[in-house]
């Protein structure tokens, strides 16, 4: 089973007076049918927990498992293929590549992994469920800020990750489109059994989440 | 290929403005290759022909077979072969008899038992059967077969009995004649018996008097009049082109680049290796530069078939293909600093943290 761990998390940028502690002592776990929301201001060290999480920085001290692997051990491909192969993003914008139609982002995937992405009929499963199986011709300009987000979430999926790592996701929704989202993070975890880490500052989510964490001022505490 | 074909069919105007700016400048490359090659043509045409790959001619000449005058008795003391040719080469003028307007010329004399005069190949007419026959060249439209014509200083009529194609000397068409005209042609007295010897051995020719010196062929062309300086400067004007080429490319493919970060961020948090993202540009380098000096090479072929016969244009296709292989190799060139930004993305600046 998919488990992803952080122990004792040290971050810290600069040195001398102008050293920043953007993360400190964060012990943190989840496994696969999690939902994890992770609350906190701006400046809280949300992002800088999420690349971290991703594997796109190391921290300063502390360790970052996934299945049981250090992350902090692998070598930059290593850390590369793990991302393409284990972790899907969904960021806040820039999530899909503009000149790309909906169908292409996915053959962008393809491209770059031919194997292991979901199947066919869990492909259409996923596009219907979010809604987007009539949009395959257009290019992002064309999509709302949903559709947007629910086919950036579909592109996150497409390369079967057994992480799904989400940064502001429902920065540009409404609530109906929120409690969707919301609704989807817990079905991907739920159905697809995949573990989900959200970061956000939207309280909205809050009643999907499994586990919710508040971190603040680096610090990391349980709340549910 | 992939993410190139994509983002040049999305971004159309974009790209079509880029391919636009990039052909007109490989058709400046080619159009101004073609007359520097074609300039270079008019001066070298007739050495070419001969098969040339040294020259003697007297010392003083200072390289220039025009200005130079061999005696017999250093004609004598060179031991001609079968590909070794005496010439007598002067400028002069030619008109028709009784007809006031002239032309420039050169006036090439040989001898028939040269190999230059054995292999000259007609386009019409026949080889001069005596003293006062001579061949022209075919851009001499002024004049046909059987004309009477004077040449030079020498006030005897010569009949055109050949007419010959590419015949051009340092940039004026050629009168082939017997070389015992070439003195009365040019004035000199006849102790002067010829301007040089032409050889199309591929040992050099060796000088047998302290009067006389030889010439590799690149020398020998080096020192017609003019040669050198209109060469260097199409050179220059070529090299400057392919210079303002690449930096055009690097400043578009920059520019596009940078416009593209946060998108490639994302792409390389997403795990999409680095190697793909820069074989993607160097992809995309490669297909706006082939279809850049497509559309070069095409107008350049249309220009041909336009460009007024005056203009001296010469297509040499293997050097315009080395040249499009170079406008190729300088775009791709140009693509070494955007590939290098791609290399540095670092994903984390488009999550923030």
């Amino acid at each position: 089973m998919t488990t992803l761990t952080l122990n004792n998390i040290e971050k810290t940028f600069g040195s001398g007076q102008n050293k920043v502690h953007a993360l400190q002592d964060i012990n943190f776990s989840t496994a696969a049918g999690e939902f994890n929301l992770i609350l906190g201001p701006s400046g809280s060290g949300k992002s800088t927990l999420l690349t971290i999480l991703g594997g796109l920085q190391t921290p300063t001290s502390g360790q970052v498992q996934i299945n049981n692997q250090n992350i902090q051990d692998l070598s930059k491909k290593k850390r590369e293929n793990l991302r393409l192969n284990e972790i899907g993003f969904v960021l806040q914008s820039y999530n899909l590549v503009p000149y790309l139609t909906v169908a292409d982002q996915f053959t962008l995937v393809d491209q770059v992994k031919p194997k292991d992405n979901i199947s066919k009929d869990d492909f259409e499963s996923v596009i219907a469920e979010l809604g987007i199986q009539d949009l395959m011709y257009q290019y992002p300009k064309e999509l709302s800020g949903g559709q947007a987000q629910r086919v950036a979430i579909a592109r996150a999926l497409y390369a079967n990750p057994s992480v799904l790592l989400a940064d502001e996701p429902t920065a540009a929704l409404d609530s109906d489109r929120v409690m969707q989202v919301g609704q989807l993070f817990q079905d991907i975890a739920k159905k697809q059994q995949r573990a989900v880490v959200t970061v956000t500052h939207d309280v909205r989510l809050k009643e999907y989440a499994d586990h919710i964490y508040e971190l603040v001022d680096g610090r990391i505490t349980q709340v549910q | 290929m992939f993410l190139a074909i994509n983002e040049i069919k999305y971004d159309k105007v974009r790209y079509s403005l880029i391919i636009a700016v990039i052909g007109l400048i490989s058709f400046l490359i080619f159009i101004i290759s073609a007359l520097a090659l074609g300039l270079a043509h008019q001066n070298t045409a007739a050495i070419e022909k001969w098969h040339t790959q040294s020259a003697l001619m007297t010392k003083d000449a200072n390289g220039n077979m025009g200005q130079s005058l061999m005696q017999k008795s250093d004609i004598d003391k060179q031991n001609l072969t079968k590909s070794e040719a005496l010439v007598g080469i002067t400028p002069a003028n030619v008109k028709a008899d009784g007809d006031a307007s002239r032309d420039s010329v050169q006036y090439i004399g040989l001898r028939d038992q040269d190999y230059i005069y054995q292999d000259l190949k007609l386009s019409s007419g026949h080889l001069p059967k005596n003293n006062h026959e001579v061949i022209i060249a075919d851009t001499l439209d002024n004049f046909k077969l059987n004309d009477k014509i004077k040449i030079g200083l020498d006030d005897t009529s010569y009949k055109v009995v050949g007419i010959t194609d590419d015949a051009l000397y340092n940039m004026a068409p050629v009168v082939y004649g017997n070389l015992d005209n070439w003195a009365p042609i040019k004035g000199v007295t006849d102790q002067f018996k010829a301007s040089g010897i032409i050889s199309k051995n591929d040992t050099q020719l060796k000088a047998a008097s302290d009067q006389l010196k030889a010439y590799n062929l690149k020398d020998y062309m080096n020192n017609l009049p003019g040669y050198q300086a209109q060469i260097l400067t199409f050179t220059f004007m070529i090299s400057f082109l392919i210079l303002i080429s690449l930096i055009v490319v690097t400043i578009f493919l920059y520019i596009l680049t940078i416009q593209k970060l946060p998108n490639l961020a994302v792409l390389r948090a997403q795990g999409i290796p680095n190697r793909y993202l820069i074989l993607n540009t160097f992809n995309e380098t490669l297909l706006i530069m082939v279809i850049s000096v497509a559309i070069g090479a095409g107008l350049t072929t249309l220009t041909a078939f336009f460009i007024p016969d005056a203009v001296p244009v010469y297509f040499d296709i293997p050097l315009m293909s080395l040249i499009a292989v170079g406008m190729l190799i300088t775009g791709l060139l140009g693509a070494l600093i955007p590939m290098r930004i791609i290399s540095k993305i670092d994903p984390v600046t488009v999550i923030g943290g």
